[in-house]
């Protein structure tokens, strides 16, 4: 901003006015001129009105009155439009003069307290200085008088005494009778004797001197001195954790001055808080050396609470440390486990495992479609997930884009990779973790494969979950109950089972040997293809002259439904009817080797 | 040709009800029964043909088999007719429960006595249909066949020797392969004479091993427990050895405990109509 002084802004004045006279004097010309010639041009060298003759201006450019009178209009809507900036950047002067003129107000005022504090202080600590000392000297003086009375009363005494003794010799002497006089005299003499001879002790029993203590004035001094310094600051106070203001790596740290000190940098101080009582109590303390009152720490761990302190230091010395605050970094982002994830027509189960070491508060999970315009679709947010796990309702027929971010005090999480979930139909992929040990899956996670090689039984590993007689393997499904829709393409030789099972179906079985599963088999025998539709052990007596090359599953729990398909002619095969009590499973199991592939996504067929 | 109304009763919200008509085919006065669902009181109806069995009239079918039910919810009409020609006065046609009166097999006779009335295969195919559709609120592209025991045969034949008329086939305990079993020969010798190749043309078996047209998907029930299973009048596997080798798409049910009787047709006669409808209605 220029520095414009009330001078400069006169001369705008006067220019602007001057102007405005010259228009004036032109006016007032050109009515003369109107007596003799009407004008008719401008002549824009010499900037008059004038006629189109005029002899004066024969060399000069002239311009008709229109075209003139336009360009002197833009000329001086640029010059009014200069003129406006000027007087808009006068009014941010003028303003922050006014800032200024309060701020200094302030600080002077501030100035002023201080003084008169100081000198009250200093006055306060003079009088105290006075009091005692003239205590003191009171009390010298008392003790001075009391013993020159002791010793005028003690001459008095012995003066008395003295007198009295030569009044009675006086009078003795006086006494005619000799043989009186002897007898008396003798005595008293003897007493004067005494008397006169001892040595009248003539010196002051004390010194006249005064004893004048040093005035110890240095503590005033000092105060004097201090009048022109600054206080040391007192102790900033550390600001809670703002909301969104950490990352992963990072926090920004604020705090605040408690009284109005004047600072020449902070110290900010912060130590890793530790879970783990039972280790070395004491991390490393960091330091940093800031200007401002806010600043942002890095290389930090994720999800993990700090201890931060800051201390304020000027010229005078550094103010006593602020009590401590705890500020959380925000969580590392989780990662979501797109195996696990299932999904219908009409809704989505997202898992995914923590990214943390440590417990974070909750998880949110945000989706977008991803069909069409991005710019068009606004993202939603499922907040407050306790598990690592969400069930989303979503719309039918579109692609969406799901990420989950992990939340604690610091804040939310970056947003993990994301996974592309279609709702076309039945989405799903077989659980490895539920897999006979025979059985490989393939990367995709939807064909599996049961090899013609005989594994040794130490090669297999068994758990809880995976099947361990059956070579089989589970899917999973969106946990609603509604109606469900997959394909399983095999070849014409493979002897497979397929069809769902209770979660809990046990592990030590065959699918469809037991309550807990219905599927259907097929059993290639020398004469013919055999096909099953086993629950409990037991199958209606079928026969099918087409084999199925691709089946067609679909599960209906509100009809209480599962049925059979040769999805490739929509053939149906057959129905069990059942009241599903739980949450089944697909599940697939090959009783020799082969292979079957999994397609997912499709919607029911019409005729279903 | 002029209908007259013999009988009607509502039923599941439609009306089942009987006609009676001059048959050109059959040169005599022929019944057939028909329901029609509450949806063709406002449109057009799929039409179920049904054709019953040995000694069968129009009345078995809508009196026992329970089909107005699932009909009324899947909207499809239901015609079934008689199972031959009636009062023709032909020598011999009371001699047997088996050939003549109520067992026409439903066949076109090329011998004497038969062949001027025992048309049924004509009147099933073409004149009934065409009077159904003129009289009725029927979708003439629309048509599915079904029916038991000798009627299973029937509707297997019509099926398979009109490639794309029929949009659905099923049938209850059908005689798979006429020519091989006792039923047949007597029936097909005294209709159509003893030229054997004439009786192909009626045969299920025969004619699934040489058939070819739209896919077809045909659901068969049978009882385990039918005496004529174990008499050897079905043949069933004959009929699926055929279709497994041909390549046509069948679903045989053998159902335990279940014999030849109405009983049998009333348990899955709700499966039938859906399997008709699924194509009827799509």
């Amino acid at each position: 901003m220029e520095a414009y002084d009330a001078r400069s802004l006169c001369v705008i004045a006067e220019e602007l006015s001057e102007e405005d006279e010259a228009d004036d004097e032109e006016a007032f010309v050109m009515v003369q001129d109107s007596h003799t010639h009407t004008p008719d041009a401008f002549c824009s060298h010499c900037r008059v009105l004038t006629h189109s003759g005029a002899a004066a201006h024969t060399r000069h450019t002239l311009l008709a009155l229109g075209p003139a009178a336009q360009q002197i209009k833009e000329e001086l809507s640029h010059s009014s439009g200069k003129l406006s900036q000027k007087i808009v950047e006068m009014e941010n002067f003028a303003s922050n003069l006014e800032e200024i003129f309060i701020t200094v107000e302030e600080n002077f005022g501030r100035q002023e307290q201080n003084l008169e504090q100081h000198y009250n202080e200093v006055l306060q600590t003079l009088s105290q200085s006075h009091e005692t000392r003239a205590a003191a000297l009171g009390e010298q003086k008392s003790r001075a008088l009391e013993r020159l009375y002791g010793e005028l009363l003690c001459c008095g005494q012995t003066l008395d005494a003295s007198k009295q003794l030569i009044e009675r010799a006086q009078g003795v002497h006086r006494q005619r009778d000799q043989r009186a006089f002897l007898q008396a005299v003798m005595s008293i003499m003897k007493r004067v004797e005494q008397f006169s001879s001892k040595e009248v002790d003539l010196k002051l029993g004390m010194s006249l001197d005064f004893d004048v203590p040093t005035t110890d004035l240095s503590d005033v001094r000092q105060m004097m001195d201090s009048i022109n310094v600054l206080p040391a600051p007192s102790a900033p106070v550390m600001n809670p954790q703002i909301c969104n203001s950490a990352t992963d790596t990072s926090l920004h740290v604020c705090w605040s001055l408690f009284s109005d000190d004047t600072v020449e940098f902070y110290e900010l101080y912060w130590r890793l808080i530790s879970d783990d009582c039972t280790m070395e109590p004491l991390q490393d303390v960091s330091q940093l050396k800031v200007k401002e009152t806010h600043c942002t720490v890095s290389d930090l761990l994720p999800n993990a609470q700090y201890e931060l302190w800051v201390t304020a230091t000027n010229t005078t010395g550094i103010s006593p440390a602020s009590e401590r605050a705890v500020y959380m970094t925000v969580p590392s982002p989780p990662v979501i486990r797109p195996r696990q994830c299932v999904s219908s027509l009409d809704a989505a189960l997202i898992r995914w495992d923590s990214g943390n070491t440590n417990p974070v508060e909750s998880y949110t999970l945000e989706f977008r479609e991803s069909d069409t315009d991005c710019s068009n679709t606004a993202t939603e947010s499922v907040v407050a997930i306790p598990s690592c796990e969400c069930l989303v309702q979503l719309q039918p027929w579109k692609h969406y884009i799901i990420s989950v971010r992990a939340v604690n005090t610091g804040g939310p999480s970056d947003l993990s990779e994301p996974v592309d979930i279609s709702t076309a139909g039945t989405c799903f992929h077989l659980l490895e973790d539920t897999a006979h040990p025979s059985l490989s899956l393939s990367a995709d996670g939807l064909t599996m494969f049961y090899l013609d090689e005989d594994l040794p039984l130490s090669h297999m590993t068994f758990s809880d979950s995976t099947f361990a007689r059956c070579v089989a393997v589970l899917g999973d499904l969106v946990p609603i109950r509604g109606q469900y829709y997959w394909e399983i393409e095999v070849d014409e030789d493979t002897e497979y089972r397929v069809g769902v099972a209770y979660e809990d179906t046990q592990r030590n079985s065959y699918l469809g040997g037991n309550k807990t599963s219905w599927c259907m088999r097929h059993i290639v025998t020398p004469s013919r293809h055999k096909y099953e539709f086993l629950h409990n052990g037991w199958t209606p007596d079928v026969r099918i002259t087409v084999q199925p090359r691709l089946i067609g599953v679909f599960l209906d729990y509100g009809g209480g439904i599962l049925s059979f398909w040769n999805a490739a002619l929509r053939q149906h095969l057959h129905t069990f009817s059942c009241r599903f009590l739980h949450r089944v499973q697909p599940c697939f199991a090959l009783d020799n080797p082969g292979a079957l592939r999994l397609h997912t996504g499709l919607p029911a067929p019409p005729m279903i | 040709m002029a209908l007259t109304q013999v009988s009607s009763n509502k039923c599941s919200d439609g009306y089942q009800k009987v006609f009676e008509h001059d048959s050109s085919e059959l040169k005599c006065k022929m019944k057939f029964a028909i329901y029609l669902p509450p949806k063709a009181e406002s449109s057009k109806c799929p039409v179920f043909y049904w054709l019953s069995g040995l000694t069968c009239t129009e009345q078995n079918f809508i009196t026992k088999a329970g089909s107005q039910q699932a009909a009324s919810e899947h909207g499809i009409i239901i015609v079934a007719p008689d199972t031959s020609p009636r009062g023709c006065n032909i020598e011999g046609e009371e001699e047997s429960w088996d050939f003549g009166t109520g067992a026409g097999f439903y066949v076109n006779a090329t011998q004497e006595p038969w062949k001027t009335n025992y048309r049924m295969y004509s009147y099933v195919t073409e004149e009934l249909p065409r009077l159904i559709n003129s009289n009725f609120p029927a979708d003439p592209e629309k048509m599915s066949i079904s029916g038991h025991s000798m009627g299973g045969h029937g509707a297997l034949i019509c099926a398979l020797k009109n490639p794309g008329k029929y949009k659905a086939v099923s049938a209850f305990a059908p005689i798979c392969n006429p020519i091989q079993c006792a039923w047949g020969q007597k029936a097909f010798s005294g209709y159509l004479g003893s030229d054997k190749s004439t009786w192909e043309l009626y045969d299920a078996t025969v004619l699934a091993e040489s058939y070819s047209g739209p896919e077809l998907d045909i659901l068969i029930d049978q009882g385990r427990d039918d005496q004529f299973l174990s008499s050897s009048q079905l043949l069933p596997d004959n009929l699926i050895a055929a279709c497994s080798k041909k390549k046509i798409p069948v679903v045989f049910r053998l159902q335990q405990g279940y014999d030849h009787s109405y009983f049998f047709i009333f348990s899955f006669i709700n499966d039938h109509i859906k399997h008709h409808a699924k194509y009827l209605n799509a």
